[in-house]
């Protein structure tokens, strides 16, 4: 069985004057995944997600919203089950918490009940009947999931959800967006320019850099990446890695060092025994770990800003 | 239908009835005051010096509340940023009408009571007749759409700029227009001289007898241009608005 993708942008591009923010993006964000959206800031993220919402026009590329390619005529229709929460809150300072979202669920045409059900799941029942323009920024940001929540859409589009919050109100909001495909078979896409939050949050992982996708797959796959290495330094490499081509093991080279796989320790008593033997001195024996920090950096550019 | 209650239902608080009626509380305290113990003669031509005067009054503080109406509308959104929420819901065009509709309304209720409350003052202040219905509602009608076209080029503006000062300069810049365009023509083809254009009570002043007569204006064939005018100024601004609203990036 073949799982659908809820979206999928083919070629998307968006050009301000000559500069490209968006470089044929090829995205797919498959239902029931928490897809992380992952990019310094100034990559694209939300240049592409507002694409995806229509709020902006791409300058090239297609983009398919639950397998039907989004026009002008079919694109409100398409996002009727879809939330989104774009950069910052949309809220009417002047109106109560639950009056914004009495104007969202007459607009999406969805039960009042939702608003109750929303205001429970972001702990804002008792601010309900305060003015937005009092809320703070956390609370406004807590509104504004709630206001996306509301009739409990297929897909949902956060951008940057935890700005703004504290760190108790971070630990909430992802424990929450964690939970939405099980409890609610929501799909969530979600934007982030911090590794170490996308990678407590998604299931499935695209890294945009100046506009264009880097990686795209399964968190697994990332941190599958992050592989251990035994990283060697001798005063003759080309003997050492001969010998260890002889055995069949595999030799990449970083700076002055040679580098293997992770292998067993009596392979490596074993090996050092030999250096000794021929008499070739060995002057390090390090063990190297590539974190999904230094997966991204290398992804994104040690440039970007984290 | 449903984005339109809920531009009223948006508007909540905000004041914006209240501050269109306190326009009129100043003109209803003027009428008052100005209309006060009319001699004999006054109240022989009070239903035309009545029109002639809510021309004039209009002509001069009614820019500056169109400005004020597309403003308090618009401002709503872009304080909040609830563009980029309400057009993955509703298209922008449909907002921008809803937007315009809403404060089309507004403007039709606020001259209904300014025309109820001066009727009722010349019923009191016991003018001669009756007014004439035909010239009352032709002017009613003229009258809204004057200040819709306005006010669908403030609203243009206001929906445009996030920062409101623009729209509202432009209104009190084009205020100023409509007010020294008063003492040099009785039309304009500008969208802030419709009030004028629209008038259809004229006043000779005899300095000798300092007497005003009042007459129903014949519309010379430049006069009756610049009253469809008007009507073209609607249609560009509310297309032109609601094109240049509907390109836009939110």
């Amino acid at each position: 069985m073949t799982t659908q993708n809820l979206i999928e942008t083919n070629n998307l591009t968006k050009q301000y004057g000559s500069v490209r923010c968006v470089n044929s993006l090829h995205m797919q964000v498959p239902q029931g995944a928490v897809y992380g959206f992952l990019g310094p800031n100034g990559a694209g993220k939300s240049t592409t997600l507002k694409m995806i919402l229509g709020l902006a026009r791409p300058t090239a590329g297609s983009i398919t919203l639950f397998g039907k390619p989004v026009n002008d005529k079919n694109r409100i229709g398409l996002l009727a089950d879809t939330g989104s929460l774009i950069e910052s809150p949309s809220y009417y300072g002047h109106l109560t918490g639950e009056e914004n979202l009495h104007i969202l669920q007459t607009l999406k045409g969805c039960p009042k009940e939702d608003i109750d059900e929303v205001l429970r799941i972001v702990r804002l029942n008792e601010a309900r009947k305060k003015k937005v323009g009092h809320y703070s920024l956390g609370m406004k940001q807590r509104l504004g999931l709630a206001a996306a929540l509301l009739g409990f859409p297929k897909l949902l589009i956060l951008d940057e959800p935890t700005n703004g919050l504290d760190p108790a109100g971070i630990q909430e909001m992802r424990a929450l967006i964690c939970s939405l495909p099980s409890d609610y078979g929501i799909t969530v896409v979600v934007s982030s320019h911090l590794l170490s939050e996308i990678d407590q949050m998604a299931d499935h992982v695209g890294i945009i850099r100046k506009g264009e996708l880097v990686y795209q797959d399964t968190l697994e796959a990332l941190h599958s990446h992050a592989k251990q290495q035994i990283a060697l330094r001798t005063d003759q490499p080309a003997s050492v890695i001969s010998l260890l081509h002889r055995d069949g093991i595999e030799v990449g080279k970083e700076d002055d060092y040679l580098l293997i796989p992770m292998i067993e320790d009596d392979y490596i008593a074993h090996l050092c025994r030999q250096l000794i033997e021929q008499n070739i001195a060995l002057y390090r024996v390090e063990k190297r770990e590539k974190s999904l920090e230094d997966i991204f950096l290398s992804l994104t550019g040690k440039e970007s800003s984290l | 239908m449903k984005t339109l209650k809920l531009e009223f239902y948006k508007i909540k608080r905000r004041k914006v009835w209240l501050t269109m009626f306190a326009m009129l509380l100043v003109q209803l305290l003027w009428g008052l005051w100005a209309f006060n113990n009319p001699k004999e003669w006054e109240l022989e031509s009070g239903w035309l010096s009545l029109l002639y005067s809510l021309s004039m009054l209009d002509g001069i503080m009614v820019p500056t509340m169109m400005s004020v109406l597309a403003s308090r509308l618009a401002d709503i959104e872009h304080k909040g940023n609830t563009y980029k929420q309400l057009e993955t819901l509703r298209s922008a065009g449909s907002l921008y009408h809803a937007k315009a509709v809403c404060g089309c309304i507004i403007i039709a209720a606020m001259f209904a009571v300014q025309f109820a409350f001066f009727i009722t003052l010349g019923y009191h202040l016991g003018y001669a007749g009756n007014p004439d219905v035909k010239y009352y509602l032709l002017s009613y009608v003229l009258k809204i759409a004057s200040n819709i076209s306005l006010f669908l080029l403030q609203l243009a503006l206001s929906m445009l700029f996030a920062n409101q000062m623009v729209p509202l300069v432009a209104g009190l810049g084009g205020s100023m227009a409509a007010l020294l365009l008063m003492f040099v023509t009785n039309y304009s083809f500008l969208p802030w001289g419709g009030n004028l254009s629209a008038a259809l009570v004229m006043s000779d002043w005899d300095e000798t007898t300092r007497i005003s007569t009042y007459y129903y204006r014949t519309f010379t064939s430049a006069e009756t241009a610049a009253v469809i005018a008007i009507f073209i100024w609607i249609t560009a601004f509310y297309v032109g608005g609601r094109i240049i609203f509907t390109h836009r990036e939110a």
